[in-house]
């Protein structure tokens, strides 16, 4: 730093007349005007119209394929409300036609569960009947068998002919008060 | 502690042998100029840096408006650093002119 | 303080001496420049102009290239130059004037690329000289400017531009004693000699500043028990050379910013 002081210094011995801050060089101003103004004309209407042109073409073009872009997405969506649509539908119906087929096979068991039933009734009715005429018939036949074996036995016992008739009645009524016991 | 005044009588009285007056008006004005300049460049100084300062602590906070901040602090440079050059051109017509 | 003046002592003997091996030279040496033809005339060219014209040729033989078949999809070199226009559309008229701003592209962007080029032959070697760090071009510049805001808000909104600027809105009357001469000299005559001298200066002090290392490097160089200085010093002067790269650039979009600002400011002055 010395040394710059010094030969700073050493400067101002030497008598400067000039002025390095105004602008005293007329030619100077009028190269410098004449180009700017130059390069200003040139700029404005030969360089930047094309390059604006192709700017402007190129923010249209991302404009519309932004507008395609958005146009496409709403179709798209269109398209999948359709699907959506076609989808609840398909499950609407579908959830028809199984209610239709649960209510049609309820009715169908429903009739065979009745069915079924009317019969086994019907058996089990038929099997009672048939139950209590051979408990019947079996009581009469050993109604028969006893007084048989009564008048049988009666007839060794006082080796003489039991009336058939009185004995087989005092049997009949003998197994009568005794099978009213059960 | 005016140090213009005090610069410039040092210099005066720290003439060689045989200086002439313009000699010494010119050592006089060159020393002024470096004073001139080098007061001129405090304040800008001072200016700028809190500025770029801010500039960065608000870049820092909020990165997606740093261009915006950017902008605007190049514009506050420039409007600080013109008194620091207006003192350069001071210091170029005290020097040379 | 007695440091201070025997300091000061010593500089005033080694000015009276001189003798440094290299001396700093001459400020008419490293700004002002002999006239090829027509000196001391209104077309006087010299270096100054010369970087002028090229300033002037080179981005226009670029946006001309890159525009004369400009495609859609655009290739490397188109792509480039549309970063170019992208880069003011985007940092420049959006932020400072707004959408509408798109009328003011073509003097923005010839504005900064005229500044830019201008600016870059400080640091191209064997030119070594930005075209700015004369007062012509920032003051063309400037006066540019000022005609296009001015004109801008007269066109938009008549002389109401001018009251809007002299008395604005919303300020006791009796302050208008106060605000209208500031507002007159910032308007009209502060902010046209700032950009000027903001570019000018910028520039001049640059270019002061890498001579300044250089003439320290060739004279460190020179003298041989300095070489641990020059060691310093050669690195700096790279050092600065990449600075002044990026002022280069910064100076060039800071013009036309403020120009676009003070546009945006005529045509929408309510902010």
């Amino acid at each position: 730093m010395l040394a710059l002081l010094s030969v700073l210094a050493a400067e101002v011995a030497e008598e400067s007349t000039i002025n390095p801050v105004v602008p005293d060089n007329l030619g100077e101003l009028f190269w410098g005007a004449l180009s700017f103004f130059g390069l200003w004309i040139v700029m404005r209407y030969v360089c930047l119209p094309p390059l604006m042109k192709v700017r402007e073409q190129r923010a249209q073009q991302v404009l519309a394929d932004q507008e395609a872009a958005a146009a496409a997405e709403v179709a798209a969506e269109q398209v999948r409300r359709d699907y959506d649509a076609t989808i609840a539908e398909a499950r609407a119906e579908a959830g028809t036609i199984v209610e239709q087929a649960r209510a049609e096979a309820e009715a169908a068991r429903g009739e065979q569960v009745r069915a079924v039933e009317a019969e086994l009734a019907a058996q089990r009715q038929q099997s009672m009947a048939e139950l209590e005429a051979a408990r019947i018939a079996a009581l009469a036949e050993l109604r028969g068998d006893v007084a048989d074996l009564a008048v049988s036995a009666a007839s060794k016992v006082v080796q003489s002919d039991v009336d058939q008739a009185a004995a087989r009645a005092a049997v009949d009524e003998y197994v009568n008060t005794s099978g009213t016991g059960r | 502690m005016s140090a213009l005044p005090t610069a410039l009588q040092i210099v005066a009285q720290q003439f060689p042998e045989g200086t002439t007056a313009a000699e010494a008006q010119d050592i006089a004005a060159a020393t002024n100029a470096a004073f001139a300049y080098g007061l001129a460049a405090i304040g800008p100084a001072i200016g700028i840096g809190y500025l770029v300062g801010q500039s960065v602590q608000a870049m820092a906070r909020q990165p997606e408006a740093a261009g915006q901040v950017q902008t605007t602090m190049f514009l506050g440079i420039a409007f600080t650093e013109a008194l620091a050059l207006i003192g350069f051109v001071v210091f170029i017509l005290l020097k040379f002119v | 303080m007695s440091g201070l003046s025997s300091l000061m002592g010593q500089l005033s003997i080694l000015a009276a001496e001189s003798d440094s091996p290299v001396p700093f030279p001459d400020i008419a040496d490293i700004v002002i420049w002999p006239a090829a033809f027509g000196e001391g005339q209104w077309y006087e060219f010299n270096k100054i102009g010369l970087i002028s014209i090229i300033s002037f040729v080179v981005p226009a033989l670029l946006f001309f290239l890159a525009g004369r078949n400009a495609k859609l999809v655009p290739s490397g070199f188109q792509n480039l130059m549309e970063t170019g226009v992208d880069f003011v559309e985007k940092q420049i008229i959006e932020p400072a004037i707004g959408r509408d701003g798109m009328r003011y592209l073509p003097m923005l962007i010839s504005m900064m690329f005229f500044i830019w080029v201008g600016n870059l032959f400080e640091i191209l070697p064997t030119a070594n000289m930005p075209s700015n760090a004369r007062m012509a071009n920032p003051l063309i510049l400037a006066l540019v400017a000022l005609v296009m805001f001015v004109g801008v808000g007269l066109k938009h909104h008549g002389l109401g531009y001018i009251k809007e600027v002299l008395f604005p809105p919303g300020v006791p009357k009796l302050l208008y004693i106060l605000v209208t001469p500031i507002e007159l000299l910032s308007t009209f005559l502060i902010r046209p000699f700032s950009l000027a001298v903001r570019l000018f200066a910028n520039l001049l002090a640059g270019h002061i500043l890498l001579v300044t290392f250089a003439v320290l490097t060739i004279a460190t160089f020179s003298l041989t028990p300095l070489i641990a200085v020059s060691a310093l010093t050669f690195p700096l002067l790279i050092a600065f050379f990449l600075f002044e790269f990026m002022v280069a650039f910064l100076q060039a979009f800071i013009f036309a910013l403020l120009t676009a600002v003070y546009i945006g400011s005529s045509l929408h002055p309510a902010h």
